[in-house]
């Protein structure tokens, strides 16, 4: 078999739900952005349904990718290796640890993204409450607005940071 | 035309206390994430993993997202028919994520 089914679910996570929700996110964020002037009472509502609903799947892709990569993920990751072992290939976390100079990819990298990606989903839901919430106010509200792009933004630089996070820790340690 | 200033009736009849709500619960959140990731790290506050194989991660965020829910609960109770200042939830909002942010930043863990 070309993959290993916990290739498979790397991927899953780190491409699928987590490139997904980076795409929505950036397609949220400039929809807000390119809005940014005050648009006028008669805002098309096709615009304001498509934020809402890119909105949403955004994070709803951005909570999948978070609850595989804690639930699915980071298992097979910390699996300890039984004594002795010195094939350390089926055990990425003891294998980081076991070279000085990689080590830092488990102490800062991955324990980076066991907490941070949360906060991420944590806010990308509330942008998302809010911009269901308020389809029209949030083009004509500039606070509105702003708390919503501040979130968007934050939610995306997180995201971003810990996909890179992902994909250095899975260059040298991947789930085989 | 009536359209239109049937929409602008409807917006401004719209109050954002739910909306607020959410916002500085997201913050909230964010801070818990952080202070439960840092109390662990210093062996101040250890949650039991709810799911064996990956660990404690798991109890630590269950946890902070029953704190989250329960604010953003209590929150949209009181401020759902309010129209509330943005300006101070933002502020507060973003000072609450910047502080869990740093908080769940491994490199502070060893300055403690």
């Amino acid at each position: 078999m070309l993959f290993s089914e916990r290739s498979i679910w790397t991927m899953i996570h780190g491409v699928g739900l987590g490139g997904a929700a980076l795409l929505g996110l950036a397609a949220a964020l400039f929809y807000l952005y390119a809005t940014r002037a005050p648009a006028g009472p008669g805002e098309p509502a096709a615009g304001a349904r498509a934020l809402a609903a890119v909105t949403t799947l955004t994070t709803a892709m951005l909570w999948l990718t978070v609850i595989t990569g804690t639930y699915v993920i980071f298992p097979p990751y910390r699996v300890t290796p039984p004594a002795g072992a010195t094939d350390l290939a089926q055990f990425p976390r003891a294998m980081l640890l076991a070279n000085p100079g990689t080590a830092w990819l488990h102490r800062f990298a991955m324990e980076s993204k066991e907490h941070m990606p949360w906060i991420a989903s944590m806010l990308a839901t509330a942008a998302a409450f809010v911009v269901v919430r308020h389809p029209s106010r949030v083009f004509q509200d500039r606070a509105l607005r702003s708390v919503s792009l501040g979130l968007l933004a934050v939610a995306f630089v997180l995201t971003a940071y810990m996909s890179l996070l992902g994909v250095f820790v899975n260059k040298v340690a991947p789930l085989h | 035309m009536s359209v239109s200033l049937e929409r602008m009736t409807a917006a401004s009849r719209e109050v954002n206390g739910a909306a607020m709500a959410a916002v500085l619960a997201s913050g909230i959140g964010a801070l818990a994430m952080g202070f439960v990731a840092l109390l662990n790290e210093v062996g101040a506050f250890t949650v039991p993993a709810l799911y064996a194989p990956a660990g404690g991660v798991t109890g630590r965020t269950t946890l902070v997202t029953v704190i989250w829910l329960v604010a953003w609960g209590v929150l949209h109770a009181r401020w759902k028919a309010r129209e509330i200042a943005p300006g101070g939830v933002t502020f507060v909002t973003f000072a609450l994520t910047a502080l869990g942010v740093l908080a769940a930043f491994p490199p502070v863990w060893g300055l403690l």
